[in-house]
């Protein structure tokens, strides 16, 4: 009797328990999430502002504000989608499934591109390809004396090569993992009663790797449309703009009215994308979970094409990942990106202040703004990757428990919502709810907390999946004992969850560390000279013309993000099933 | 003598009181009527001076500021006017107190958005009061005329501008050829295209000029201002994004067919240091372009009003006839005193001589947003 009450007792405290948490959960994810993005929509709505939506969307003006950028965003996002999936595909085929020579090597260099930051890849395209059309510094091919049209130096084009050769590695990165799923005795019986190779690939492995290919597709897409960086240094000089351009060049000037519309239709363009490509996924969920647990199948002998495959994949991840990188290294020592590899200084680097270079700027390593940035940068990145997976932990802890119900489902759609905004339309909603005191809170514009809560926000849904993954390590036996003893829910996840599943946890606040330190598009509207970070300070640097001291820059994200990169891929040993033979 | 002291006392005091007394109107009144030697000491209290400029020069004014008066660290940030202008505004909403001196051209918007919100506080050092006309006074201070004016390469056209009538630079031999910072992200952009619109009858006596019939308009274009902004775009006018970039453009040495375009004269000074041969084509019709106020003045919330004073004295230049090493890095050709008492650099255009329109900022300000928008359409 006693010990049926005080069963019962306990699991009152657990429901209401249950309740609490989830609506403190809610009520964290409504501050974070749901309140900017409704708050930016109803700024649209004031009566100075409706007027906006009538001069975005059918005015005299809406071409250029709206349907133009909308046209090249599309393309962008098409382009790109198609190109990641091709190469992206292309690569996950050979790693996974022939008998392609180095085929760890090119599957760890295949996930390196996306650690590498698009501003980065778009500074090294101009270092290269930059024509005499602005006039001053010519690029390296120039310098060679070859001429660059200009559809290959500015524009869609470049552009689209460059968002490619950066998101190609997360459309690898899925579609390896489903290609590794492949169910080998299908394989091995379609072999044995000879079908051909085409019609293996078709008749088993792509039904297998559709859904893989639909997510990578709409994951690219959604990265491309939202991307800043890449069009707004390689588009400007022939007036190319896009969606995100167009937003960040509204609220620069004031017309901020403007830029929540844009923001707002930002936001569903890429919202429609990723629903549109969740859909026709779902109901095919049971992909990543055909359990082959035959024998690896035999590879694919490519025989004599085996080198020339090789030779592609091989120049390809060299384009992506090495080439970039040399080329920022090197344009950060040149005096002129014309002879790249001539005359290298460290001026850029260690110099003090001299009048006749660059208007007196001193070496990177000489500029307070610089150190202060990086510090800034490094701390924002400790902090988000600390707050962010913490608050990770708690909802998926809250979803996997206490899932059922309306609010379990709102925390859901709601820690799932940001991986549909773009990041600067992000950071448009978070200037838009915070610029300005809230009642008796002060306004946070300007300031490191605004900078981590935004940041955290944004990361959420990279932050649950981790969660997610860790809570689904622990068992919930050990919980739920815990919980009868009278642990509380903070004793319970330090003393059980967090200790048995830190490695899981730190690869996937490491991974948040490195999308902070190399994001753009979310804090290039959130900065201010109070809060200076590496990745908008390049971006300065570099639409002042010092493309030296932007490469020098993006050099000392590159090192902090690549160390952090292969950390994370250390401590969590098994991101890439698919590399084990 | 015992009375200054006691005078820096008591301000000292008050400035030690903090914030909302740095901002009562009674210490403003104070301060502005100190001398420089008198502010320094309180200055140095305060112990730093934040200046949002919209000129890269403010690097080696601080340099100099520094050597000037130890103690006080000038913090320097490089904002275009255009960004400067949002920011101010949006710090105003927020309630930080980050800026002690602006130092900004754009002035119709500024003495409209700014000024005007009760965002900045007017400041003439007395010390230089006298050398300034009214006009230079008030509302802001104005400490130098800037320019965007037509540049070409001296190198590739040693016998002058290959242009006199702005009108050329609609042609064929001109396409993809002119070069110019985009105006929606730039005021002073914006203004010059603005004043081609005010200037509308010069610029059709212009066309007249030269193509010899009167101008035709497009449908919809209400004046031969508004014409030529068409027609320049166009003629797929280069938009870049900051005037560095429009500098080496033209002005880069060794090429052969270099552009032309809207920039600043002053740029001219780092010719050699950068390698440029930019010039300044002032025998042009109607005008080659504007020119233009930089103005100072103190943020109304400013937490260090005698560095900021303080400042803004050094900025306007010691009693030496180029100005001394505060004025030193506008001391170039292209950049005009407003003080009467600093003489005209040797080597530039003299201002009575120099064709460019001189803005209107109340005129700009009213049609300015008009042309923005015309200019947003055609991009």
């Amino acid at each position: 009797m006693t010990h049926a009450l005080s069963l019962k007792a306990a699991s009152q405290r657990w429901a209401s328990g249950g309740l609490a948490l989830k609506l403190a959960v809610l009520l964290a994810l409504g501050v974070l999430v749901a309140a900017p993005l409704l708050r930016i929509f109803l700024e649209t709505l004031g009566p100075d502002a409706i007027a906006a939506w009538t001069d975005v969307t059918a005015s005299r003006l809406s071409r250029n504000l709206l349907w133009l950028p909308l046209a090249n965003t599309m393309i962008l996002g098409f382009g790109v989608a198609a190109g990641c999936v091709l190469i992206g595909g292309y690569l996950a085929w050979l790693v996974v499934m022939t008998d392609i020579p180095f085929r760890r090597t090119i599957g760890l260099m295949a996930t390196l591109p996306f650690m590498i930051p698009s501003f980065a890849t778009a500074l090294a395209w101009g270092s290269l390809f930059r024509n005499s059309r602005v006039g001053g510094q010519v690029g390296f091919l120039e310098g060679l004396g070859l001429a660059v049209p200009d559809w290959l130096a500015w524009g869609i084009v470049p552009t689209l090569i460059v968002l490619i050769a950066h998101y190609y590695s997360l459309a690898f990165t899925v579609i390896a993992a489903a290609l590794a799923t492949v169910n080998s005795d299908l394989v091995e019986a379609a072999q044995i009663a000879g079908a051909k190779r085409g019609r293996i690939l078709m008749g088993i492995i792509l039904p297998v790797a559709l859904p893989a290919i639909v997510a990578g597709a709409s994951l690219t897409f959604a990265g491309a449309v939202s991307n800043f960086a890449a069009p707004a240094l390689l588009g400007l000089p022939v007036r190319m703009q896009t969606l995100a351009t167009r937003l960040f060049g509204l609220i620069e000037v004031g017309q901020t009215a403007r830029g929540y519309v844009i923001a707002i239709l930002l936001i569903a363009v890429s919202a429609l994308f990723l629903w549109f490509g969740n859909k026709v996924i779902s109901g095919r969920r049971s992909y990543a979970t055909i359990t082959g647990k035959g024998g690896r199948a035999k590879r694919f002998e490519l025989a004599g094409a085996r080198l020339p495959l090789f030779a592609v994949a091989l120049a390809i991840c060299v384009l992506t990942t090495i080439v970039p990188v040399l080329i920022l290294i090197a344009s950060s020592m040149a005096p002129s990106s014309s002879a790249l590899f001539s005359n290298w200084t460290l001026h850029y680097w260690f110099g003090a202040s001299d009048p006749a270079i660059a208007q007196g700027q001193a070496g990177v390593w000489h500029n307070p703004f610089i150190l202060s940035a990086t510090s800034l940068t490094v701390g924002l990145g400790v902090t988000v990757a600390v707050t962010g997976t913490a608050l990770g932990l708690i909802v998926a802890f809250v979803l996997a428990r206490h899932g059922r119900g309306p609010l379990a489902g709102a925390i859901n759609q709601l820690s799932f919502l940001p991986l549909l905004v773009p990041g600067i339309a992000f950071g448009a909603a978070y200037i838009a709810l915070f610029g300005a005191p809230i009642g008796p809170l002060p306004a946070l514009y300007g300031t490191f907390p605004l900078l981590v809560i935004a940041g955290t926000a944004y990361l959420l849904p990279f932050a649950v999946q981790t969660g997610r993954a860790v809570i689904q390590q622990v068992s919930g036996d050990l919980d739920e004992s815990a919980r009868l003893t009278g642990a509380g829910f903070f004793r319970r996840m330090g003393a059980i969850t967090v200790p048995l599943a830190i490695r899981g946890l730190a690869a996937g606040a490491l991974i948040v560390f490195v999308k902070i330190m190399r994001d753009l598009s979310l804090v290039v509207l959130l900065f201010t000279p109070t809060t200076p970070l590496l990745a908008v300070l390049a971006y300065r640097y570099a639409s002042e013309g010092f493309t030296q001291f932007a490469n020098a820059i993006t050099v000392v994200i590159l090192v902090i993000s690549i160390a952090a990169t292969l950390l994370a891929n250390r401590l969590q040993a098994k991101s890439q099933p698919w590399l084990k033979s | 003598m015992n009375k200054t002291r006691l005078a820096i006392s008591v301000a000292a005091m008050m400035a030690a009181a903090g914030g909302a007394m740095a901002q009562d109107a009674d210490m403003g009144a104070f301060l502005d009527a100190m001398t420089p030697e008198e502010l320094l000491p309180l200055a140095q209290e305060e112990g730093t001076v934040t200046v949002y400029a919209f000129t890269s020069r403010i690097a080696a004014v601080e340099t100099a500021f520094e050597a000037a008066y130890p103690g006080i660290d000038m913090i320097g940030y490089d904002m275009s006017s255009t960004e400067q202008i949002t920011r101010i505004k949006a710090e105003a909403a927020a309630g930080i107190n980050n800026v002690d001196v602006i130092y900004i051209s754009d002035a119709p918007v500024v003495y409209t958005e700014l000024l005007g919100a009760g965002l900045l506080t007017a400041y003439v050092p007395p010390r230089v009061a006298d050398a300034l006309d009214d006009a230079e006074k008030a509302p802001l201070l104005s400490q130098r005329l800037s320019t965007k004016v037509l540049m070409y390469n001296e190198e590739a056209y040693p016998d002058g501008a290959p242009v006199s009538n702005l009108w050329e630079l609609t042609t064929e031999d001109w396409t993809g050829r002119v070069i110019m910072v985009d105006p929606l992200q730039r005021g002073d952009y914006l203004d010059l295209m603005t004043e081609f619109v005010l200037r509308a009858e010069e610029m059709a006596s212009a066309y007249e000029a030269q193509f010899g019939s009167p101008i035709a308009l497009d449908d919809g274009i209400e004046n031969a201002g508004e014409q030529f902004i068409v027609d320049l775009f166009e003629n797929d006018v280069i938009l870049v994004s900051s005037t560095d970039d429009v500098n080496a453009a033209i002005g880069a040495v060794g090429q052969e067919n270099p552009p032309i375009g809207f920039t600043s004269y002053s740029d001219r000074r780092d010719n050699e240091d950068e390698g440029w041969a930019l010039q300044v084509a002032n025998d042009v019709v109607p005008s080659n372009g504007i020119i233009f106020p930089a103005v100072l003045a103190v943020s109304a919330t400013t937490q260090h009003p005698a560095a900021a004073r303080l400042a803004i004295d050094f900025l306007m230049g010691d009693d030496s006839d180029t100005g001394g090493p505060g004025y030193a890095p506008f001391y170039v050709p292209g950049d005009y005193a407003t003080r009467g008492d600093i003489v005209d650099h040797p080597d530039a255009v003299p201002l009575a001589e120099f064709s460019a329109w001189s803005v209107d900022p109340v005129a700009t300000s009213s049609i300015r947003q008009a042309v923005g928008d015309l200019v947003l359409e055609l991009q």
